[in-house]
Formats: structure tokens, C-alpha cells, sequence
């Protein structure tokens, strides 16, 4: 087709106009990038091997971020929980469910590390501008999660026992709550695991967490206990993905 | 109670509800009696079995269901919904709950309020549920999970819904037409004979007027909205029930195609 050849050359076209663009506006050296081999093996040799004196911080750095995504997925699960039913459009009218979509996504655009950053100016140092962070940033995806759970309860087994002569209360547990509570579950453990994974960094810009020691680290050239909490973070990101997974499949 | 249905002059027309319009329908079903409703699609016969099942609003005519009159505006009381049993052509069953629990809440309208609330059958409503899988042959089943079950299993699961309810009126929407012949003269038998062990009248649709004929004492059949006729099964010939669809072909034809 004529007019689809004209679009894809005028793509080609844009794209290549942006790498362009972006090379000759950022001067990449690449006598620096040929010359970083030894410099490479430098750092590497730095790192190796890890210095596991610093087990304490790991160990203190890893349960405040734990603490942080389990308060911070608290605070979006009970944030999402009047929000989901406002942006579903099955309990809420065009008038309601639409403006709080558009404002949860206007959430979810933000970056994380940015609320952070903001939250950290707003109440300080610490754990707590991250759990704010975590559960302002989260609760644009939770809402949204919990509004298509509720949007996606089949109608037909209410029908059902309202004809059984089931009351409200009664077809809320026996026909709603069971198609809606596995989903609900599942999208929860789902966000908690992207929360904990996100949280790992907030100490970088003072937010509280393991973020912290990797910052104090890499700037102080201690690359050997950077390398340790560093494989403290792959550990725990592993752990609890493995862990999240078998829990997940008990909700299919 | 000589009737356990009583329609005078009934007129619905669908503001919204999507159902197919009624107009004028009387009709009148003694206790214990097996109808068939007869018709193409859109003749009406769903709007009628939810009309009988209460849950139909905004109607203008007379309406007795099992001595109570029904009100256009308002759903019946609980204890008169649990006397009717509605067989949905969907099953709208809950899809991640077991067989037991879908059988069991068959059974809510008639467990207190409390009970109901927390899902504690008492030793009577789980002796109901298992007489109820017992009748429909998936007694077997009762711990399995809908959504693991066959189209005609789960017809059973909805059928024992239905027959845990204990009602006193049966209405079954197309009950069969999502499955086989074989199938479908299996689970209408089982439907029938079960309604008739429990002195249960059973009001159920069909679009195979051979089925009818086969499970029903009476069939009524309709068009666009109206009752054309309605008569003893053994006085309907074969021809009757046929030209209900016959002048119905092009009525039918786009459905035909999307079919095909």
C-alpha cells in the first residue's frame, strides 16, 4: 500500500533523526569507552572479594526496606480500596470513575525515586518519606488492579442467588467475594513485590533502606562492601520472588 | 390454591432491559404440571420465565406466582424467591467456588440471615445439597471446582442449585441448548422426573419442539411477544409446532448465519 510505505519511511526517518540527534549531542568518546578494559579490571579487583564485615548494615539495611514495602503496600491496599470502587465503572458513574482514572495514571506517570525525593523534602530523613513514597506511588496501580477485579465480577451467579432469595449481604459474600478476593490477593502480592524491588533504591536519596549503604559505599570507593550488599539484594530480590510466586499460584 | 401461575393480560415493553417484548399474554399452569415454552428466538420466552422468576420490572397486567401477586416495582420476599427455582441458559454459576459450595447457596434463601451471612450450612441444608448432587449423578463432583467441569456438568451443577432450593416452581430458560441431542434428553429427563418426584410444577423453554413434545404435558408457543398457542401435548400435532417456525425462517436467518 502507497500510504503505509510513506508512513513506515517517514519512521525510519524520525528514528534515525534521534539516534543521530542524541550521538552527536552527548559526546560519546569511544577512545574512553576502548580505554576502560583496565580500568574495568581495576574495579572488579576492588570489589573481589566481598567484604562480609559489613553483615550488620545488610542486615539492618535489608529489614527497613522490608518494613518499608510491607507499611508502603499497606497504605496503597487501603488507599486502593475506596479508590478501586470509585474508578470502577460498574459502582461509579462516568462522572466519578473517569477523573479518578485519569488521576491514577497521572500517579502511575510519576517516577518512585521522585516521590521519594519530594517526600524526603517534605517530612525529612528516614523511613517514613519512603512508606509515603511506596504507598502514594503504588496505589496508582493497585486502584486500578482493584477496579477491574470489581468490573470483572460476572453478574449472571448474583442474579442467581438473588433469585435463590439470598440477601444483599449474602450474595456480597457467596457471589461476589469469591470471584473477586483470588484476583484482589493476587494483584496485592504482585504489587508488594514490585514495591520491595523498587524500595531497594529510596535510601539513595535518604528515603531509608539498603539503598543507603550501597550509596555510602560506591561513593567512599569501598567497592568490597558494595559488592556485598549488592549480592545481598540479589538474594533478596530472588528469595522473594520465589516466595511470591508459590503464593501466587495458590490464588489461580 | 387452584393456580400455582396466574397472567391476565400482560404487556411488557423493554425500556433498556434488552428482554424481547410482551404483549397481552394470559396464562394459567395448575400445580404439578410440566409446560413447555415453544417459540423462535425473541418470541419472548425468557422475559416470561423472568417475569415468573420476579425479577422482571416495570410490566403492566395481573400477576399471580404460588398465590402471592407480584408487584411490577419490586423485587418478591425472600421466602417467596426461595419457592421458585430459576435455571439460567448461562448456569451462572460462581466459577472458582466448589460444586458443593454452588449447591449450597442454592440453599441461602432459605437459612437465617446469620447463617447465610457466614456460609454454615446446618446438617439439614448439607443433606439437601448432597440429595440434590445425588439426583443430578455428579455426587462424585462435590469437592471439584466449577471451572474444571464440562458444559454438561456444570447444567447438572445449576440443576442441583436449583432442586436444593426445594421450590415449588421450577423455571428453566433453555436449560438444553448448549448441548447435544443426547445430552439434552438426559438432563431434561433428569429435570422433569426430578421435579416430579418433589411435586414441583416446571415451566422450561426450548427452541426444539421434538424435546417439548417428548418432556412437557402442555406446550405453549409464542411469537414476537403473543401466545399462539397453547394446548395439551397430546392434542399438539407435529405440524402445529412446526409452523412455529416456519413463517419465523427469515426472522431467524441472521442468527443462521452467524452461525454458519
Amino acid at each position: 500500500m502507497e500510504g503505509r510505505g510513506w508512513g513506515g519511511f517517514a519512521a525510519g526517518g524520525l528514528v534515525a533523526g534521534a539516534v543521530l540527534w542524541s550521538l552527536a549531542t552527548t559526546d560519546v568518546e569511544f577512545s574512553r569507552l576502548l580505554s576502560a578494559g583496565p580500568r574495568i579490571v581495576d574495579f572488579l579487583d576492588r570489589m573481589i572479594p566481598p567484604d562480609p564485615s559489613v553483615m550488620k548494615e545488610i542486615l539492618k539495611g535489608s529489614a527497613e526496606t522490608l518494613r518499608i514495602a510491607i507499611l508502603g503496600t499497606l497504605g496503597a491496599v487501603l488507599l486502593s480500596g475506596p479508590l478501586g470502587v470509585l474508578a470502577s465503572e460498574t459502582m461509579a458513574p462516568p462522572v466519578v470513575h473517569r477523573p479518578v482514572r485519569t488521576t491514577l495514571a497521572l500517579i502511575r506517570a510519576i517516577p518512585l525515586i521522585l516521590v521519594a525525593m519530594l517526600m524526603v523534602g517534605a517530612v525529612g530523613l528516614g523511613p517514613l518519606p519512603g512508606i509515603i513514597a511506596v504507598a502514594f506511588h503504588a496505589t496508582g496501580m493497585l486502584a486500578k488492579f482493584y477496579a477491574e477485579a470489581i468490573d470483572g465480577v460476572a453478574r449472571g451467579p448474583i442474579a442467581a442467588l438473588e433469585s435463590a432469595g439470598a440477601g444483599p449481604l449474602a450474595r456480597l459474600r457467596h457471589a461476589i467475594w469469591p470471584q473477586m478476593a483470588p484476583v484482589i490477593a493476587r494483584d496485592t502480592i504482585f504489587r508488594f513485590e514490585l514495591n520491595l524491588r523498587e524500595s531497594l533504591i529510596l535510601g539513595i536519596v535518604g528515603a531509608g533502606g539498603i539503598g543507603f549503604y550501597i550509596q555510602t559505599y560506591v561513593r567512599s570507593f569501598q567497592y568490597d562492601k558494595a559488592a556485598s550488599v549488592t549480592l545481598a539484594v540479589i538474594v533478596m530480590v530472588v528469595a522473594i520472588e520465589a516466595f511470591n510466586v508459590a503464593l501466587r499460584r495458590r490464588f489461580s | 390454591m387452584s393456580s400455582v401461575v396466574r397472567i391476565d393480560e400482560l404487556c411488557f415493553s423493554h425500556d433498556g432491559s434488552g428482554l424481547p417484548t410482551l404483549d397481552q399474554v394470559s396464562l394459567s399452569i395448575p400445580p404439578g404440571e410440566a409446560l413447555a415454552l415453544i417459540g423462535p428466538s425473541g418470541a419472548g420466552k425468557t422475559t416470561l420465565l423472568t417475569l415468573l422468576d420476579g425479577r422482571l420490572r416495570g410490566w403492566r397486567g395481573r400477576v399471580s406466582v404460588l398465590g402471592d401477586a407480584l408487584d411490577p416495582d419490586r423485587a418478591p420476599p425472600r421466602a417467596h424467591r426461595a419457592d421458585t427455582g430459576f435455571i439460567f441458559q448461562d448456569f451462572a454459576l460462581v466459577e472458582r467456588s466448589s460444586v458443593l459450595r454452588n449447591v449450597l447457596n442454592g440453599r441461602l434463601g432459605r437459612m437465617s440471615p446469620l447463617r447465610a451471612l457466614f456460609g454454615r450450612p446446618s446438617k439439614d441444608d448439607l443433606a439437601v445439597a448432597h440429595a440434590a448432587l445425588t439426583d443430578c449423578g455428579i455426587a462424585d463432583l462435590a469437592e471439584r471446582r466449577v471451572d474444571s467441569l464440562s458444559g454438561g456438568q456444570r447444567q447438572r451443577v445449576a440443576i442441583a442449585r436449583c432442586l436444593a432450593q426445594e421450590p415449588r416452581l421450577i423455571l428453566a430458560d433453555e436449560p438444553v441448548s448448549n448441548l447435544d441431542p443426547v445430552r439434552a434428553a438426559e438432563i431434561l429427563s433428569l429435570l422433569t422426573e426430578a421435579a416430579r418426584r418433589r411435586g414441583a410444577t416446571t415451566v422450561f423453554s426450548s427452541h426444539q419442539p421434538d424435546l417439548a413434545r417428548r418432556f412437557a404435558q402442555r406446550i405453549v408457543g409464542m411469537r414476537n411477544g403473543r401466545i399462539v398457542f397453547d394446548a395439551p401435548t397430546a392434542e399438539l400435532t407435529e405440524s402445529t409446532t412446526e409452523r412455529l417456525y416456519d413463517d419465523a425462517t427469515v426472522a431467524v436467518q441472521p442468527r443462521l448465519k452467524a452461525v454458519l
